[in-house]
């Protein structure tokens, strides 16, 4: 094993490399959460929506300087690059490389904050107390008035995490799988208990900060982006409606402000890990985090979405059109009459578009050429409303007829540019052209075989 | 529509588009055949009239916007106006009249969507919102030999104005400037100061570039490089998230 020791020969660079490389798996890079006005005499602020700072080549945002204090590790979790059995070049950072990395790279725009997180040197609670460190001496002696994301590390000391908590914005422990079963297979050093309690002390802080500053208006905030999680999608057999109700019951119970879902990634080649040869279940992720929208903003329920006999989501629908087209009893809606909670359930209608329906129909009835201004996607919706008693085409309420239409790309209405009119039909483009999806073919995408 | 128009022929300014709504008020015009016209290009049946722009009268209908409609939609209008399209004044004329006249609430000016011309400047105050969001977010500030960071950026619209407020609050103690590219525009903070504008200035040339500047460039390069999870390569979804005209003025992006 090469080691790489602070002071040695070693550059930044290398060591930034190393670090950061061990910290991508790592999902939540979210800067959100928090307003807060520059003072005057420090470098930073924080905007409650977030701001993401530049685009990797996948895709992923990148807002936060995501990096950890050291990938060496005491721990063996077999999904992990960074687990103690792996022979990979190991760095760690002192605290002052990071202050200074962090200073220099915010003040050209690059990043919007730190995202703090560590392997296990020694012991959790050593670990939290360097992280604790260094991000007292980021906010104190750098004068750094950003964002700062720190992982509360499972099985640390609650006085270290109290501390950590009132120096960051928004602080994670990572469920990393959604069972306890999952975790003792891949995580043996990891029990779900651990990983419950600090959440749960994080969450209380919260509350009990929360009634602080009713009292005291310049009481120290604590967490006060909230917190968040993530668990691995597909490195265990869980289904999709075992995740999502997991995900429910922490944004109930824990309070928490964001659950990541990560598809799975097998870098250690463990034998105890699923061979993906398609490649991670990223479209499986994807109808997770669709349906993670619909539980926090939309007002589903888990159990509306998914059930113990249909345990996956569908893969060529999106969740709130695959529930639209089994409750067809509920449509068409009237655009015009009905309330926000029932608009919000129209698939193609966004929350703000929801929003804006509710508002712009105090002026006077809205027509299908006002929902497109108002920015409703209408090749989704028209199945689904009325305007003034009207559908826009004659549609048939029928279920096979509707999925039909929303999954297939080439036969469904044809819309010209505007989406308002037909399209004119042209001899090469035969609408027919496609087979359908297989049952196997379907619980393959589910599980990222193809 | 009568068989005259009134034609408000005005500059690209918040001043000239303002005076000349004051005036259409003033000189007690039919709105309805009224035009806010930001070009030469003539209307045939037209009285032209040029616009000459009048601190008072500005005044009085900025007043007027924040009293009526509140700061916020006062905010969008003049985002909207901020806007390259030519028709931004129209848009935001004709919006303000409707406003005024249907006695909309405060905040309320841009609910009722299905106006032609309230949505014109609604999409307009849109677009120019999320280019400022883009250049919140993209925006990149080299050192220069002296200290002060120095950042060109190229935006399809006049958003200096509205950007710089976010980097003044964010880095009060820093001497910054950041300058526009294509209007010859730079805004300036001195350090502990408050900002402005200062146009038509020629930049010297080249710009000297601290000792550490190209060590933490290559440094953040590393970063981003490093961090893209390789299994999940998705070119399309990076170029939709981060437009290719904004990478030519973004350190990762060029060499």
């Amino acid at each position: 094993m090469e080691y790489l020791a602070a002071g040695s020969a070693t550059s930044l660079t290398e060591k930034l490399k190393v670090l950061t490389d061990a910290a991508k798996y790592d999902v939540a890079c979210t800067s959100s959460g928090v307003e807060r006005k520059g003072n005057g005499h420090s470098i930073g602020n924080c905007v409650a929506a977030g701001i993401c700072h530049s685009f990797s080549a996948d895709g992923r945002c990148i807002s936060l300087l995501k990096i950890l204090l050291t990938n060496e590790c005491i721990y063996d979790c077999k999904y992990c690059r960074n687990r103690c059995s792996n022979d990979i070049p190991r760095a760690t950072f002192t605290p002052e490389e990071i202050c200074t990395l962090t200073m220099e790279f915010y003040r050209r725009n690059y990043i919007e904050g730190l995202f703090l997180s560590s392997g296990i040197i020694s012991n959790p609670t050593f670990t939290m107390e360097l992280i604790c460190r260094t991000i007292w001496l980021l906010r104190n002696r750098y004068h750094f008035n950003g964002y700062v994301h720190v992982k509360a590390i499972p099985g640390a000391a609650p006085e270290i995490i109290e501390q950590a908590g009132f120096l960051a914005d928004r602080m994670s422990v990572n469920l990393e799988l959604p069972t306890a079963e999952g975790l003792r297979v891949l995580a043996p050093n990891k029990h779900r208990k651990s990983i419950l309690t600090p959440m749960r002390q994080i969450q209380n802080g919260i509350q009990a900060n929360q009634n602080d500053l009713v009292l005291y208006r310049n009481a120290p905030k604590f967490v006060a982006g909230g917190q968040s999680t993530q668990m691995i999608i597909g490195a265990t057999p869980e289904s999709d409606y075992h995740i999502i109700n997991v995900a429910e019951g922490l944004y109930q119970k824990f309070g928490l402000k964001r659950v990541f879902y990560s598809a799975f990634v097998n870098v250690t080649g463990d034998k105890n890990l699923p061979a993906l040869p398609g490649g991670p279940p990223l479209l499986r992720e994807h109808r997770l985090y669709q349906a993670d929208w619909l539980l926090r903003f939309y007002g589903f329920r888990a159990e509306e979405l998914l059930d113990e006999k249909r345990p996956y989501f569908n893969v060529m629908l999106d969740p709130k059109e695959d529930w639209a087209v089994r409750h067809l009893e509920l449509f068409p809606v009237e655009i015009n009459r009905a309330s926000l909670d029932l608009l919000l359930r129209v698939p193609g209608v966004g929350v703000k578009s929801a929003r804006r329906i509710v508002m712009a129909r105090r002026s006077g009835s809205l027509t299908f050429a006002d929902l497109k201004k108002i920015g409703v996607v209408l090749k989704r919706a028209i199945y689904f409303i009325t305007c003034n008693g009207r559908m826009m085409y004659p549609v048939k309420l029928e279920e096979d007829y509707i999925v039909r239409q929303l999954t297939q790309e080439k036969d469904r209405i044809r819309f010209g540019s505007d989406e308002m009119s037909y399209r004119q039909l042209s001899l090469f483009d035969d609408g027919n052209f496609t087979r359908p999806v297989t049952d196997v073919e379907q619980m393959q995408v589910v599980k990222g075989v193809i | 529509m009568g068989w005259f128009m009134v034609v408000y022929r005005c500059e690209a300014s918040l001043e000239s588009i303002f005076t000349a709504i004051y005036q259409a008020y003033e000189e007690r015009r039919d709105h309805e055949d009224t035009v806010l016209c930001l070009t030469e290009d003539p209307l045939f049946f037209a009285e032209d009239i040029r616009v000459i722009p009048d601190n008072f009268k500005t005044q009085k209908v900025v007043n007027t916007l924040n009293k009526r409609f509140g700061q916020e939609n006062y905010l969008s209008l003049c985002m909207a106006l901020a806007s390259e399209d030519e028709d931004c004044a129209q848009a935001v004329y004709r919006t303000i009249v409707k406003g005024l006249a249907g006695k909309v609430g405060r905040g309320h000016l841009f609910d009722n969507l299905a106006d032609d011309y309230v949505h014109r400047a609604f999409a307009l105050a849109r677009g120019v919102s999320t280019e400022i969001g883009h250049i919140k977010q993209f925006l990149r500030f080299q050192e220069l030999e002296n200290g002060i960071l120095y950042s060109k950026i190229g935006p399809k619209n006049d958003i200096l104005a509205f950007i710089m407020p976010h980097f003044a609050d964010r880095l009060p103690i820093e001497n910054f400037m950041i300058y526009d590219d294509l209007r010859n525009l730079f805004g300036i903070h001195p350090a502990g100061r408050p900002w402005y504008l200062l146009r038509g200035e020629e930049v010297e040339a080249p710009l000297q570039l601290s000792e550490d500047e190209l060590r933490y460039q290559e440094l953040f390069r590393h970063f981003c490089h490093t961090i893209t999870v390789e299994e999940r390569k998705n070119m399309l979804l990076q170029r939709n998230m981060l437009p290719l005209r904004f990478r030519k003025y973004m350190v990762e992006f060029t060499t």
